[in-house]
């Protein structure tokens, strides 16, 4: 393991217990091994050959969500995402991570061409394994218990991504750039286009980042830094080339990706150091962008007859804990839905996606997740609004599962709609 | 442990029984910074589950340690002598809050801050307030007789416990105490229990003591030049009648320390501060906030902030609390100390501690409960330099033994664990020792519980 590195990360945790109190996961493990103390001390044994059982190891680091909770919370500042991430990235390296996720991210993300031929079978197979359901936020698949995807739904995949769909001159050039994301690109091509049409309305010129590289964070988070390597170099050599003036993520996750962890992937002395350096200072969230642009003095008065109330927002981790950006959505609401926004119950709960624990561990992470929107729901909240393409694809499922009438949306939805009623 | 043993303890606890051996990592640290390897962690859910475990120890003869949050700072969940972590993180239900007789009944696993939000949702008060006090747990708080802020006011962890339910070493279950105001009807086997570290027998539920919760409270802030300025200040508040609930040191290089890691604008040449808490009916409390920013300007301080809303109040605590996990990044290893003196003698204390700093090259940092007279002092070494970790040992000696002259305690509420066990007969003699050994002997014959805890040189568990 790199030894150097890890231990400097990880010996500024002096074993006070802070983060057990705000760890997503202690409640439903109750044991020390879930909370990032456990976890450090885990892999200090690993770095020093006291537990030489990798593999029990690499399991334990899996068992976190990275909702960073904990390194916001701790008063010794310790990284722990960096470290867990790090921890599963160096343990990968001697043991090895899984065929699936080697041929994932490795060959599907970095490649658009290929991610397009993988929605398509992915869409075909929905429709052939999985049972219709019509939720609040459309129409839903249940897949059985069998195929190991344990009875979780997922949206209608649609035939054509958002940028498949584009016209061939369409988005080409323009000062601000919207790096759509995978998810929102593939999954909920509905948000690609309302981010597009919404960033518009600023009067600026608009260019979608179309030969984009995935983020590189499922990657990252798996302990694939060669392939997540990969997607952060594509992407930095691809956007310094296009010289875009801002660049703007709808989804949280993807802006972690390009704001803090590109400079463990691409550090100091790294020869796209200083590319990446250049694109970073440049991305920015959606709703700043909608902010900052002018967009939300375009929109009409909120309808007077909304219920008030109504919409929440779900504050993603990455984004309004550790980019710690969660008051520029809320003033996008504001101006967008009027007095139909207010705070929800529980807002800041991480809702338990958590990436690929959710795919390792479905059961508890949809225990966190129901818990997430049911105490939204009670708290009258009938349209949770957020902006991360992970929170957004857990809490439907979630809603599906408990509450069909909950209505899970980007904000960005909710701004093109109210554009459009000017 | 042999495998007869652990297959025995599996027999009582099933999948809640962990012996592999990261999870086993995961219970081998506490705030101490310090590592033990148990054999074994067990999560019981049930007093009779625990009973059965010492049971099983004394027919195996292996060690039982009760941990709670492991937050301790004096070793005393470390399993030093192998054998079974037995958590109670797992027994955390408040089991009744009886707003008649202001008393709540809890597991030893119940977070500290847990019940103090539930009885306040009651108008009620449970005053212990350990800084960790948002994880750590009543079990160990109890074991350890844990203080806090409001010691000053409000006492102890003692003070507010009624009865015990108790696994002694015997594996006996024993019921003491009162659920009443009053009781005098034997040896008060509770306060023995209390502050016992988990060598004389495991608590399973506690009847705890609650009075109403104060109606509001301003917190104030004062800077002063020097140390010994604000330790005048302290006194001088106490003489003047008032007792605040709580009343905060931190000296210099504490300050340092929490304002590179939160945002504080401190006047020049600020050499000390003072985090003063007043509390009571509305009016008074205003007042007395009042009284106290006079006296703090008579001894000296250049700035008296105050805030008297529950943000503005958390915000000052917060810093508070994160001095003693911060001064750990100035520099990698501190040797913890929590001794405590008469509130008179406390200039004296810190002009001692100044001139010792100064004679042995170190840098100490001081901060703590100063109005109740406990001086949290560090010594920060590099813990690379064996020179500088002997001059810091030599240092500690010389603290302790100043300490008692004043007429003071080594430890006011950390506990002994293993961290003070070497200096325990410097405070209560050689009969002090002698006693607490026969009432050992007599709670835990077979010394199964805690083994290595307090006492220095004791034998492992008699075979
Ligand atoms: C940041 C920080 C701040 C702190 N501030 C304070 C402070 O202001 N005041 C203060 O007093 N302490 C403080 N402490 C120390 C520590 O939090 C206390 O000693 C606390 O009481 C320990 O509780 P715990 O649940 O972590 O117990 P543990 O550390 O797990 O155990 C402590 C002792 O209790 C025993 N024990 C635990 N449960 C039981 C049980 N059910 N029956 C019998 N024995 C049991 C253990 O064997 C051990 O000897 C602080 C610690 C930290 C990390
Ligand atoms: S809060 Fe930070 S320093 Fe404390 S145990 Fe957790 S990671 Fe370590
Ligand atoms: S990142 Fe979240 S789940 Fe993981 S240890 Fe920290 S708080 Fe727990």
């Amino acid at each position: 393991m790199k030894d150097k590195e890890l231990s400097d990360l990880t010996g500024a945790c002096v074993k006070c217990g802070t983060c057990r109190t705000v760890c997503t996961l202690y409640p439903e493990r109750k044991a020390e091994i879930s909370v990032a103390r456990g976890k450090i001390a885990l892999l200090d044994a690993a770095r020093k050959g006291r537990d030489d059982d990798l593999d029990a190891v690499q399991e334990a680091l899996s068992d976190c969500l990275l909702c960073g909770r904990c390194e916001r919370a701790c008063p010794n500042q310790v990284l722990v995402e960096e470290i867990i991430m790090k921890g599963r990235a160096d343990i990968a390296d001697r043991i090895g991570i899984s065929a699936w996720k080697q041929v994932l991210f490795g060959r599907v993300m970095p490649s658009p061409g290929k991610r397009d031929a993988a929605r398509a079978a992915a869409a075909a197979a929905q429709k052939l394994l999985a049972k219709k359901i019509p939720t609040g936020s459309g129409l839903h698949y249940r897949f059985p218990d069998k195929y190991g995807l344990s009875g979780r739904t997922l949206p209608e995949l649609p035939g054509k991504g958002f940028i498949a769909s584009l016209g061939p001159d369409e988005a080409r050039n323009g000062e601000a750039m919207l790096f759509v994301g995978c998810v929102f690109d593939h999954v909920f091509p509905q948000v690609g286009r309302a981010a597009y049409k919404s960033m518009k309305a600023s009067g600026m010129e608009v260019a979608v980042f179309r030969d984009a590289a995935c983020c590189g964070l499922p990657a990252m988070v798996s302990g694939d830094r060669t392939s997540a390597l990969r997607c952060v170099e594509e992407n930095v050599r691809r956007l310094r080339a296009a010289e875009p003036r801002r660049i703007v993520f709808p989804c949280g996750s993807c802006l972690l990706m390009f704001k803090r962890n590109l400079f463990s992937l691409i550090p100091e002395g790294h020869p796209l150091h200083a590319e990446a350096v250049w694109v970073s200072g440049r991305c920015e969230d959606y709703a700043g962008f909608i902010l900052a642009s002018g967009v939300v003095s375009r929109l009409p008065d909120p309808p007077e007859d909304e219920a008030a109330g109504e919409i929440g927002y779900h504050d993603p981790c990455h984004l309004s804990g550790t980019l710690g950006k969660g008051s520029e959505a809320r003033e996008v609401l504001r101006r967008t839905v009027g007095r139909s926004f207010a705070e929800m119950e529980g807002a800041d709960l991480c809702c338990g996606y958590g990436g690929t624990f959710n795919i390792r561990d479905y059961s508890t992470s949809a225990r966190i997740g129901e818990n997430k929107v049911s105490l939204a729901a009670k708290g009258g909240t009938a349209v949770i609004a957020t902006a991360c393409s992970g929170c957004i694809l857990q809490m439907r499922d979630m809603a599906a599962r408990t509450d069909p009438a909950l209505r899970v949306v980007h904000i960005a939805e909710l701004v093109f709609r109210a554009l459009s009623r000017r | 442990m042999d495998e007869r043993a652990i297959a025995a303890l599996r027999g009582i606890y099933g999948e809640r029984l962990k012996t592999s051996l990261e999870d086993r990592i995961c219970y081998s640290y506490d705030a101490t910074g310090q590592e033990f390897l148990p054999d074994g962690v067990s999560f019981p859910v049930s007093a009779d589950e625990i009973r059965r475990t010492v049971l099983l120890a004394n027919e195996h003869r292996f060690p039982v340690v009760p941990r709670g949050a492991g937050t301790g700072f004096s070793g005393g969940s470390l399993p030093v002598r192998g054998g079974v972590v037995l958590s109670t993180e797992r027994m955390d239900r408040i089991l009744s809050i009886d707003t008649e007789n202001l008393v709540a009944v809890v597991e030893p696993g119940v977070v500290t801050e847990t019940l103090k939000e539930e009885v306040k949702k009651k108008g009620l008060f449970y005053p212990p307030d350990p800084a960790s006090l948002k994880f750590c747990t009543i079990g160990g708080n109890l074991a350890e007789c844990a203080g806090g802020m409001c010691a000053v006011k409000y006492g102890v962890t003692r003070d507010y416990v009624l009865g015990l339910e108790a696994v002694l070493g015997t594996g006996e279950f024993v019921r003491t105490g009162v659920y009443t105001v009053k009781g005098v009807v034997g040896y008060d086997l509770t306060r023995m229990l209390v502050g016992s570290e988990g060598t004389l027998g495991i608590i399973t539920k506690a009847t705890l003591r609650l009075i109403p919760h104060p109606e509001s409270a301003a917190t104030l802030l004062a800077f002063f030049r020097a140390g010994e300025e604000a330790a005048r200040a302290v006194a001088g508040i106490v003489e003047a009648r008032i007792i605040p609930c709580a009343m905060e040191l931190m000296d210099r290089t504490a300050i340092e320390c929490v304002r590179a890691i939160a945002d504080l604008s401190v006047p020049e040449g600020t050499g000390c501060a003072l985090l003063i808490e007043v509390d009571g009916p509305a009016e008074s409390v205003s007042r007395e906030a009042d009284r106290v920013e006079a006296a703090c300007s008579r001894f000296g301080a250049t700035e008296v902030r105050r805030a008297a809303d529950a943000e503005g109040r958390e915000k000052l605590w917060a810093l508070r609390r994160s001095i003693s996990p911060a001064i750990r990044q100035v520099n990698p290893v501190k040797i913890n100390e929590d001794i405590v003196v008469p509130r008179s003698r406390l200039p004296e204390m810190y002009a001692f501690l100044s001139e010792l700093a100064a004679r042995k090259g170190l840098r100490i940092v001081n901060f703590g409960h100063a109005g109740d007279g406990n001086i949290h002092v560090n010594i920060m070494i590099s813990g690379r330099d064996e020179d500088e970790r002997r001059r810091a040992e030599g240092a500690v000696e010389e603290i302790f033994r100043k300490t008692v002259d004043l007429g003071g305690t080594i430890s006011g509420e950390h506990g002994v664990g293993i961290a003070k066990a070497p200096f325990l007969e410097m405070e209560v003699g050689p009969l002090g020792v002698s006693v607490m050994k026969r009432l050992k002997a007599c709670f835990d014959p077979n010394n199964i519980l805690n083994p290595g805890k307090i006492f220095l040189s004791e034998p492992a568990v008699r075979p």
